[in-house]
């Protein structure tokens, strides 16, 4: 009975694991919620806001604190409608991170005491991760590399992220393209008995590799034309020239919501510094 | 002409080769969070990378351009695009990432040599995941406090680090890094290169082998990654201050949240303030 269940839920996990989905996620979340509370505010704020609850935490082993801070992230992530797949991939990373460790301390001879430092490493690192997933899921790439940029993060990392968020689609449906003409020229073994299974896992695997020889020759092509358009437009000059920056940089500003954003998440803060300094 | 004719590349081209990594490289880091991973016992089968794509291009083309790549890729693609940034901590996997790959491409002489090819992706593979694994047992050192004192943790993190390593390299190095490097490298070379406009690497174009320069490189990169790890990580001044500081001073929270508050409401009166003129105006 319960194998069966067991089978159906992989089944439909794999379901639902398509290119075209993952496809979807990743437009969803790049594109998809420009009009939320949080892809709204100014990149620069969200950044600092970001710097603070993604660093803070770390340093700091109060229970109260750190409730407060993952509460905050929790809020704001809701607020930041972020893709269902990006909140699972949150939660297994967090479950390997310590789940993990724990049952393995526990088969070292552990026991319940283990529990308490690893629920605060457990929060330490949800609350990071939820607030890099607000910021860095709920920004417009594109506001986000300005964000970047006006901290004076190297050109090359802002070039990248909207360069990335162009490219991954096609790549992902010529990847996808190269699969299927593979697997209509291909005899895949057969997966009946378990050695079949193996066999045919195998086969899947070895196709993924062998898909990358026609893509790594494709994208090559592609990426010496990207090089070329960008070089007509002088970006390797653009790209250090100083009036530039600023001519790039001159849609970004500051409005009261900026700042009422930060005020409130402070005001919290300073909610779960006084609860922990009561209890 | 001396200069073109050598494989020190053109700038251009670094950046084509920049590009075509971190777009191959960042496509497979995103599937690999995809493949499921299955466990056999107490063996763990995963998918752990895709990091034959680097291998590879490191190997054909400039490596240190493929290799800034394949980081960057890593980092802009499974990190920040399904944002999972963890801060300042990405800088140790972007360094060691860094140096896997650059090591396993100054090795490689002559991409026909399927010998020294292999030698390669699984000394650049092997030393990314060890360097991965000593900052690994660092950071759970220092991020649990009394780590010393929970009972079993410290056996179970060496235990965990160690054998996640050996069984890494023995199944992702092996049927991930080394077998796929050992077929692209071979076909692709005397094939790709002239899409980006260049010569294939040959033993007078080839960069020069490992020496002490590349190794100071690498271990100075090594100590950035492993000091932002544990910078990230630990803290531990920072930790006494806040107990020394929760203890004496309710007043001084009190004090923090109302100005907290006070803040918030001024910013409400000016926000209202600075919204009456323009429907005045409207």
């Amino acid at each position: 009975m319960e194998m069966k269940a067991k089978k159906k839920l992989s089944e439909n996990i794999l379901d639902k694991f398509t290119i075209d989905f993952l496809r979807s996620q990743v437009l969803k979340n790049a594109y998809g919620n420009d009009d939320t509370v949080i892809a709204k505010l100014d990149p620069r704020i969200l950044i600092v806001w970001y710097l603070f609850l993604g660093l803070v935490p770390w340093f700091v082993s109060d229970i109260y604190f750190l409730m407060g801070c993952f509460l905050l992230v929790v809020v704001t992530t809701m607020l930041a409608r972020v893709a269902g797949l990006v909140l699972f991939l949150f939660g297994i990373g967090v479950f390997s991170q310590t789940g993990y460790l724990f049952i393995v301390t526990l088969l070292f001879g552990g026991d319940a005491s283990a529990i308490a430092p690893l629920l605060t490493l457990t929060l330490k690192v949800a609350c990071c991760s939820l607030a890099s997933i607000t910021v860095f899921s709920g920004l417009d790439p594109d506001r986000l590399s300005n964000g970047l940029m006006w901290f004076g993060c190297p050109e090359r990392l802002s070039f990248s992220i909207s360069y990335a968020y162009r490219i991954l689609p096609m790549l992902m449906e010529e990847f996808q393209n190269i699969l299927l003409s593979f697997r209509l020229r291909g005899n895949p073994p057969a997966s009946q008995t378990f050695w079949g299974k193996v066999k045919y896992l195998a086969y899947q695997v070895k196709t993924i590799m062998h898909a990358f020889y026609p893509l790594m020759l494709n994208t090559a092509k592609r990426s010496r034309t990207t090089v070329e358009a960008l070089e007509i437009k002088g970006y390797r000059l653009a790209a250090t020239d100083k009036r530039v920056k600023k001519m790039r940089l001159a849609s970004l500003k500051v409005t009261w919501d900026d700042l009422m954003f930060l005020a409130v998440s402070f005001l919290w803060i300073s909610l779960s510094i006084l609860a922990s300094t009561i209890f | 002409m001396e200069t073109t004719k050598r494989e020190a590349a053109t700038q251009s081209q670094k950046l084509m080769v920049f590009v075509l990594t971190m777009a191959l490289y960042g496509l497979a880091t995103l599937l690999t969070e995809l493949i499921p991973s299955f466990q056999a016992g107490i063996v763990e089968f995963s998918v752990e990378y895709f990091l034959f794509i680097p291998l590879t291009l490191a190997m054909l083309f400039d490596p240190l351009s493929a290799a800034l790549g394949a980081a960057t890729g890593e980092l802009v693609f499974s990190e920040i695009m399904l944002g999972q940034f963890g801060g300042l901590g990405e800088l140790e996997k972007f360094l060691t990432v860094t140096i896997g790959v650059y090591v396993a491409g100054r090795m490689v002489k002559n991409p026909a040599n399927r010998a020294m090819v292999g030698v390669a992706a699984i000394t650049g593979t092997g030393l990314q995941l060890f360097l991965g694994m000593l900052v690994d047992i660092m950071k759970v050192q220092f991020a649990v406090e009394d780590f010393e004192a929970v009972a079993g943790l410290p056996e179970s993190v060496f235990a965990t680090e160690g054998f996640a390593f050996l069984n890494d390299l023995l199944f992702s190095g092996i049927l991930f890094c080394l077998l796929p490097t050992l077929f692209l490298v071979p076909r692709l070379y005397g094939k790709i290169e002239p899409l980006l406009g260049m010569q294939p690497r040959t033993e007078k174009t080839f960069l020069g082998g490992i020496n002490v320069k590349v190794i100071l490189g690498c271990l100075a990169a090594f100590v950035v990654a492993a000091g932002a790890e544990l910078l990230a990580t630990s803290g531990m001044p920072l930790i006494e201050w806040e107990a020394d500081w929760a203890e004496s001073s309710t007043a001084l929270a009190v004090g923090i949240v109302a100005a907290a508050v006070l803040s918030v409401i001024v910013l409400l009166v000016i926000k209202k303030r600075a919204e009456k003129p323009q429907r005045a105006q409207a």
